[in-house]
């Protein structure tokens, strides 16, 4: 008999892993079921946008910003076009500004039901995952009807939009919204208070505020670790000081602050929150102008650089664009909230079990078209 | 009992022959040709259910289609014929690093173990392969053979996730035995014996006889044996072995085809068996809920079946509402909520049974 | 001891809880289903009646498709495409604005614009597109479109465009021997004068 001896095993989750959110790799060590480190791997997904972005000139960009987060296409567009109407100095109508909101905060509410119901299907539960498709699917109707398409937009043009709305699409949204709104405290019913749920989550991959600050977590994780920062209320871009609406952060409601609970949580709350600002935006959006008005003849930017930062549905989306006076940017660098926020996980996941590390990733809500690019 | 009734007509039919060894035999297949067709049957109806109440829970439809052609017949009937036809015609993989011989037996162990246990199963007051006298502590003791077979399961398929699901199917399901069987002695003390037939009829006389209704604790008893055989059966939330989002597929990762199928009838077997337990120790067995009606012998196989109809769907409801549990709640779940409740009930009833039984 | 008590209740509670609901949705399966049954029901194809001047712009990302009797080849989709999915090659006519039977080759637009071009290759690849539409805002003579929609009349819808074959989703609008018979018409010509 030899000795026994006891030693780490590394486990590779994904490439191809049902958990995973796309095609990222965690290479975990274990000792049995608890991990001790986890490495992500990324650029399975890599597309070489920012570099392809050197080659087209800047309204061609836009279809590439869609792929980027394919799942917050219309927050995509919205971010890299008010930086590039900053760059130019173009002022749009009030009305193209209150579709853009309208349509930001759907997209807001579209990915988060996707996150949601992706996380509940991380820890097992598979029937809100498909009561959130269901009503995401309620959203890429009326985005359809608007726009012709259901996941890749290209709706959001420097200077405008590339249609109005269609006749009865305000109606079309009030009614999706009055259905809606039930809809999210049944599923509060079903998973978020569920003992199970509440016991997988709860003080499970606690993320200190300390952390995520240094680590540069931004947009709902940053906020479940109670920190009230939310560019659409500190850092105003388009017309999102005139709404009312409140910041929610995480309180530990079932555990302590920060935890995979109240990073859930605190996406349930914002689909609430962007519900009050899209009823908001379609009771003061003005009836008549021109979606086309403002659009440049030609789009060449005179020569320096910007970086404009807007919130997208996982965070901080930020866009430096480095103009050469020509119609191609001589330099496109996307700041991907995604990316930060897959960076934390071995901080805040290891020591963990294997299991709860799946949890904290799908709290996490990673997309990696947007980590990759 | 079924056996030796066969036995019986088979000698009487034709006295003249002098060995009976043959009759033996034949008395014998006869039973287990049918049980297999049951259990085939079965597989498939319940295959349909689950897919149908998923669907109906998730605001789907399900399997539909209309015709048989590419379609999966109405209202998707077909749809687990071509299931079962898609495993069969499966390409038959074993991975090259595997251990062989252990690979390919797995597969039928947990088959076994899952099929001997109907041989104690009771369907009416004649309907059973064998009346042993110790039918409860039968099923019990052939529930466990799983566990090897899961291991066995996860070991040889040499892939990391195997592995984790083969180990965690091993802690949970011998852990689980001990709830069930302790809410399974409560039973045995109030009908004092561990014939399947004599716990039934001791449940004589309508619903308000059945033991859950007994006395106040036993309900607490069924709802802990309940939950055990979920997790026995591998079923969310227990089915933490075979974690889909954890896993990848546990210890079924590397199995294709009739293999995998193998795994699979025996879940679905392994669910019947747990139910008819369940319904043969508090719910009456064969017996009609109303005294002294409905109960002819034909009656008494609706009756069993329906009742074990409904404790299946319960499990296949509570399977698309709930989260899975985590491997540490799991045993939290066992040791600490479920042991003391068991201890707690076994008391509890003895003293009620002295003072008020 | 309580909270060991109080835990019991609120899983006992939240999953019945939780139960209900999963219930009440099987009992209304018939009611809440939202699945449409593919090949007999279709989707609904979304409407557009759009109040500005582009009222003909068809927001439906279909496949594109170019009437080639309006293309004058002026290039402005080609230089549109973000992924470079339409190639392009013209040659100059020999007479602006009139029809050369032997090619099929119409002078004139619909629009009324004389052609000075002779569109002799005009591929799509639509393994490549990426919906984005791009290509149809730019166009003069609105002759480059997605089908379907409000453009139903010029052309019939069908979204469902899958294919054997790769090669097949390149879509060849140019009359295959176009650039043969142009060279062949413009040397008959010479030879002629």
């Amino acid at each position: 008999m030899g000795i026994i001896r006891g030693e780490e095993m590394v486990l590779n989750i994904g490439p191809q892993h049902p958990a995973t959110h796309g095609v990222l790799r965690l290479q975990v060590r274990t000792d049995g079921e608890i991990v001790s480190s986890i490495t992500p791997y990324i650029g399975y997904l890599h597309r070489c946008f920012e570099k392809h972005c050197e080659s087209v000139t800047y309204e061609q960009v836009i279809p590439f910003t869609d792929r980027c987060d394919y799942l917050a296409s219309m927050t995509m567009n919205f971010g890299y076009v008010v930086a590039m109407e900053e760059m130019l100095e173009i002022k749009v109508n009030d009305r193209v500004q209150h579709i853009r909101v309208v349509m930001a905060e759907l997209q807001r509410i579209a990915s988060h039901l996707l996150g949601l119901g992706a996380f509940g299907l991380d820890i097992g539960a598979f029937t809100p995952f498909l009561h959130m498709l269901r009503d995401r699917e309620r959203i890429l109707d009326l985005f359809e009807m608007t726009c012709g398409a259901r996941l890749l937009y290209n709706y959001m043009w420097i200077g405008g939009l590339s249609h109005d709305l269609p006749v009865g699409f305000v109606e079309s949204t009030y009614k999706f919204l009055d259905y809606f709104e039930p809809k999210i405290d049944e599923f509060v019913n079903l998973l978020v208070h569920n003992k199970i749920f509440v016991e997988r989550t709860a003080d499970i991959g606690v993320m200190p505020q300390d952390v995520a600050i240094s680590y540069g977590v931004t947009g709902p994780n940053l906020r479940a670790s109670g920190l009230k920062w939310d560019l659409r209320r500190d850092d105003p871009y388009s017309i999102y000081n005139k709404f009312e609406f409140e910041v929610p952060v995480g309180e530990g409601g079932k555990g302590s602050v920060g935890d995979c609970w109240d990073r859930f949580y605190v996406r349930v709350l914002e689909m609430k929150e962007s519900i009050k600002i899209v009823r908001q935006a379609l009771v003061s959006m003005p009836k008549d102008g021109d979606v086309h008005q403002s659009l440049p003849k030609k789009i060449k930017p005179p020569i320096g650089s910007i970086y404009k930062r807007t919130e997208s549905p996982r965070g901080d989306l930020g866009y430096y664009i480095e103009s050469d006076g020509s119609n191609i940017p001589y330099r496109l660098k996307m700041r991907s909230p995604a990316f930060t926020a897959l960076s934390v996980i071995d901080e805040i996941a290891a020591g963990w079990l294997l299991s709860d590390v799946l949890a904290i990733l799908g709290s996490l809500d990673i997309v990696l078209g947007e980590i990759d690019r | 009992m079924t056996v030796d009734f066969l036995f019986d007509s088979l000698v009487s039919l034709f006295p003249s022959w002098e060995n009976t060894d043959p009759f033996l035999v034949i008395s014998m297949l006869i039973p287990l040709v049918a049980t297999f067709g049951f259990i085939t049957v079965y597989a498939l109806v319940v295959i349909y259910a689950e897919l149908k109440v998923s669907s109906f829970i998730q605001d789907k439809v399900g399997p539909m289609g209309q015709g048989v052609g590419l379609h999966a017949g109405k209202w998707g009937l077909l749809q687990p014929i071509a299931d079962a036809l898609k495993l069969l015609s499966k390409e038959d993989i074993i991975p090259s690093s595997a251990n062989k011989l252990l690979f390919i037996l797995a597969p039928f162990m947990i088959f076994v173990g899952a099929f001997i246990s109907f041989i104690a199963l009771p369907f009416n007051g004649s309907i059973i392969v064998s009346d042993l006298n110790i039918g409860i502590f039968y099923i019990l003791g052939v529930g466990s053979l799983a566990v090897i077979a899961l291991i066995l399961a996860g070991w040889s398929s040499n892939n990391k996730w195997s592995l984790y699901g083969g180990m965690r199917s091993a802690a949970q399901i011998i852990s689980y035995e001990i709830p069930a069987g302790l809410s399974l002695i409560v039973v045995i003390m109030l009908a004092g014996s561990l014939n399947m037939q004599e716990i039934i009829i001791y449940q004589q006389g309508g619903i308000s006889n059945w033991i859950i209704f007994d006395n106040p604790f036993m309900p607490i008893a069924f709802v802990v044996y309940f939950i055990s055989a979920l997790a026995e059966t591998n079923r969310t939330p227990f089915d933490l072995p075979e974690s889909e989002s954890e896993l990848v597929a546990g210890f079924v990762t590397e199995y294709s085809g009739m293999r995998y199928a193998f795994f699979f009838l025996s879940e679905y077997a392994n669910m019947f068996v747990v139910s008819v337990v369940a319904v043969t120790g508090f719910l009456g067995g064969w017996q009609s809920p109303f005294s002294g009606s409905l109960d002819s012998p034909l009656m008494g196989v609706f009756w069993m079946l329906s009742k074990t109809a409904f404790l299946i769907f319960i499990m296949i409801w509570i399977r698309w509402t709930v989260p899975r549990l985590r491997v540490d709640q799991l045993m939290h779940l066992c040791w600490k909520v479920f042991l003391p409740i068991g201890l707690f009930n076994i008391f509890a009833v003895a003293i009620w049974t002295v003072l008020f039984g | 001891m309580i909270k060991y008590f109080t835990d019991i209740w609120t899983s006992i509670t939240t999953i019945l809880g939780g139960m209900g609901i999963t219930f009440i949705h099987l009992i209304r399966a018939r009611q809440d289903n939202v699945t449409l049954q593919y090949p007999e029901e279709r989707w609904p194809r979304p409407e557009r009646n759009i109040g500005f001047d582009h009222d003909n712009y068809n927001v439906i990302r279909t496949r594109l498709h170019v009437d080639m009797d309006d293309c004058i080849g002026c290039l402005k989709c080609e230089r549109a495409c973000p992924v470079d999915c339409i190639k392009i090659v013209t040659e100059k006519a020999p007479e602006r604005g009139s029809d050369i039977k032997e090619i099929k080759h119409v002078g004139v637009t619909t629009n009324g614009t004389r052609k000075a071009m002779v569109v002799t290759r005009f591929d799509i690849d639509m393994s490549e597109c990426c919906y984005c539409n791009l290509c149809t805002y730019p166009c003069p003579e609105e002759c480059i479109f997605m089908t379907g929609g409000p453009n139903s009349s010029r052309h019939p819808l069908d979204y469902e465009f899958s294919e054997p074959d790769r090669d097949n989703l390149i879509y060849k609008f140019a009359k295959s021997g176009t650039k043969e018979g142009l060279d062949k018409y413009i040397g008959e010509k010479s030879a002629e004068s």
